[in-house]
């Protein structure tokens, strides 16, 4: 298994009182998979997704990334992690507007402390994968939002992680360009990427295999994507939302 | 991931970051740049005071004592010297016979405030000195025109004056005083001799003085307060030369065991002490204005990295996120910080000596800036900088990866 969650706990102190934004999550996820996280804000699953990044750490509870113990790692072998293991995509996209493509692409190589020469390689064919390969020398500015969120794309291809963490990628997008992002990922998961899309829309997580509804902290359901995504909808309302 | 990345990696963006915000650097650099200049300007002036003050006193040679009533620079109870016994002719007399350690021993008469005239011109407020010849190589004369006086002159009264250079110009202006006639208290004396330039001590000229023979002194004034002036070998005897004298005076004066020195025995280290006690004083406070401004320019420092802190809170977050440790975040502002410190010092080091260059043109003080100042300066203030950085740069390694993402 590429990750495996043990009874996941995540408690934070709000005040005087006691925050339970996940209370023991469990799950796995093989290498090649494409699962959606779906829930309402507040359901946990944006601290899901900051524990499976390594951002933060579960107050009980195991997980294993690539067959490391990653939940009591200190803070900078966790930052090694994220460099080494962890591809992310956020709903902002999170460019440095000073950098152009390239550079902002090249960014994540120069923390695993590469050469200039096989950054800017390895950035090239990153920024070739997401078919950015005529506009590294534009500054994010300079980009439609697509292009913008394929550079982020392949600022977390270019890593080569295990697993690619997408926080609601398409959420700043109009719908035919997050349809062309769905269709880049659709790719990447052909090509054998493990893809994690933390997101609340239905219709976007009833496009992957699979999927895990999240509420109050806890799973409520996980199964095949399009089950779980529009549950408790008629059969013909799940084949119009999916087609 | 290695510190050497760090460094290279957050010089770079250091780098890019002050090219970006234009505004904002220019501040940052005036604040810093102001202090350090404000600090060398100071320095340098008063190294340049410092490095004139000294070459005056070499000017005065080492090897020589000075024995007097009163001591060269009286502080506090001016009184007790007043009623002190007169140093006669005798006294030093004994002295030249006895003292193994002094090679020369002449003696000196004084009168302030002389005025002296030739033809229509005048030069007042004039020290007169009455003394012997070898009172020129005691306290290292130079007479580049004419000759100094001889023990001839004294011996036959002579009406004759060896000049200091600033009397010399004022009363002969661009033409030579050799042979002139001058006139002081209403008696000609002949010009035999002009003093090379010495300048200033302590802010008195050393040039507004004229010397007769001492016999023609004593016979035109009177009998005056003596004083005795001590030439030696080397200025290694002085410690010892100054106890045999002060031996051999107690003894000529009649000063019972046991009761203080009724005279003086003074060096020319006095007058640097002194000077020492006047100026530390104002140099101490003229520094600490130089460092208050520095500290000002600091405090702008982490205030302008606060802002920039706060302003790239989601680029620390994004950062962060893609594997950069808490160390690296600290080393980019620290780096960032200092930076924009030495180059402020570095525009504030030329303006800092331009301006101590300046004051040295305009005004008689003199200026000098050794090159270690310079150096000092720029490293200085890239100091100030990483110093006034650590706070900005632990608030920025500090955030949580997560909140600063989500930052607004």
């Amino acid at each position: 298994m590429l990750i495996k969650l043990e009874d996941i706990r995540r408690y934070y102190r709000v005040g005087t009182e006691e925050v339970h934004a996940l209370n023991g999550v469990s799950f796995q996820l093989a290498k090649g998979e494409w699962v959606a996280i779906i829930g309402q804000s507040g359901s946990g699953k944006s601290t899901l997704m900051n524990v499976m990044g390594c951002l933060d750490t579960p107050t009980a509870g195991r997980y294993w990334l690539n067959g490391k113990d990653v939940s009591h790692m200190s803070d900078n072998e966790l930052a090694d992690i994220r460099n080494r293991e962890i591809g992310f995509i956020f709903q902002t996209f999170q460019l440095l507007p000073r950098e152009t493509a390239l550079g902002n692409v090249e960014l994540p190589l120069i923390y695993r402390g590469l050469g200039a020469k096989e950054r800017r390689e390895r950035a090239r064919t990153a920024l070739d994968q997401v078919g950015l390969s005529n506009r590294i020398t534009h500054r994010p500015n300079e980009l439609s939002g697509g292009q913008r969120q394929r550079v982020a794309i392949a600022r977390a291809l270019v890593t080569d992680p295990s697993l690619l963490l997408a926080d609601e990628p398409t959420g700043n997008l109009d719908s035919a360009t997050g349809q062309e992002i769905i269709g880049l990922f659709e790719q990447l998961h052909r090509a054998g990427h493990t893809i994690c899309l933390v997101t609340h829309e239905p219709t976007l997580a009833a496009r992957c295999p699979r999927a895990i509804r999240i509420s109050d902290g806890v799973i409520v359901k996980d199964g095949p994507g399009p089950e779980v995504a529009l549950d408790g909808r008629t059969e013909r309302a799940r084949v119009a939302a999916v087609t | 991931m290695s510190l050497r990345v760090d460094l290279v990696e957050g010089g770079r963006i250091a780098v890019r970051t002050l090219g970006v915000n234009r505004l904002r650097t220019v501040l940052t650099l005036s604040a810093i740049g102001i202090g350090v200049a404000t600090l060398l300007a100071i320095l340098g002036i008063i190294q340049g005071l410092n490095g004139a003050f000294a070459r005056q006193l070499a000017s005065l040679g080492t090897a020589n004592l000075n024995i007097a009533r009163r001591p060269y620079v009286v502080t506090g109870d001016w009184w007790r010297y007043r009623n002190r016994k007169q140093i006669t002719l005798a006294q030093m007399q004994a002295l030249a016979q006895q003292s193994q350690l002094a090679t020369a021993v002449v003696p000196e008469v004084n009168e302030e405030g002389k005025e002296l005239y030739a033809g229509d011109q005048s030069v007042s407020n004039v020290d007169l000195v009455g003394t012997l010849s070898d009172f020129q190589k005691i306290w290292g004369y130079e007479v580049p025109i004419g000759r100094f006086l001889t023990d001839a002159d004294s011996d036959a009264e002579r009406q004759v004056v060896v000049l200091g250079s600033d009397i010399a110009e004022g009363l002969f202006p661009g033409r030579s005083a050799l042979g002139q006639s001058v006139r002081m208290d209403n008696r000609p004396y002949r010009v035999v001799g002009v003093l090379a330039k010495k300048g200033q001590i302590l802010g008195q000229s050393m040039d507004l003085v004229a010397m007769i023979p001492f016999k023609t002194f004593l016979a035109v004034y009177g009998k005056r307060d003596f004083q005795i002036d001590v030439g030696l070998d080397d200025a290694k005897d002085l410690d010892r030369a100054e106890d045999e004298i002060t031996g051999i005076m107690r003894r000529v004066r009649t000063v019972p065991p046991g009761e203080p020195d009724d005279f003086s025995v003074n060096r020319t280290q006095q007058l640097a002490d002194t000077y020492q006690k006047l100026t530390s004083a104002l140099y101490g406070v003229a520094v600490g204005v130089g460092l208050i401004t520095l500290l000002v320019g600091g405090i702008g420092i982490m205030n302008i990295m606060l802002v920039s802190v706060r302003e790239r809170t989601r680029e620390i977050g994004l950062r962060r996120a893609l594997g950069a440790r808490r160390r690296t975040i600290v080393v980019q502002f620290l780096l960032e910080a200092s930076l924009v410190s030495a180059v402020g010092g570095a525009i504030g080091t030329a303006i800092g000596l331009g301006a101590a260059k300046l004051v040295s043109l305009v005004t008689s003080l003199a200026a000098a800036v050794q090159p270690l100042t310079v150096l000092g300066g720029i490293g200085f203030a890239a100091m100030v900088g990483l110093f006034f950085g650590i706070w900005p740069a632990a608030r920025a390694a500090a955030l949580d990866p997560v909140e600063a993402l989500r930052y607004e």
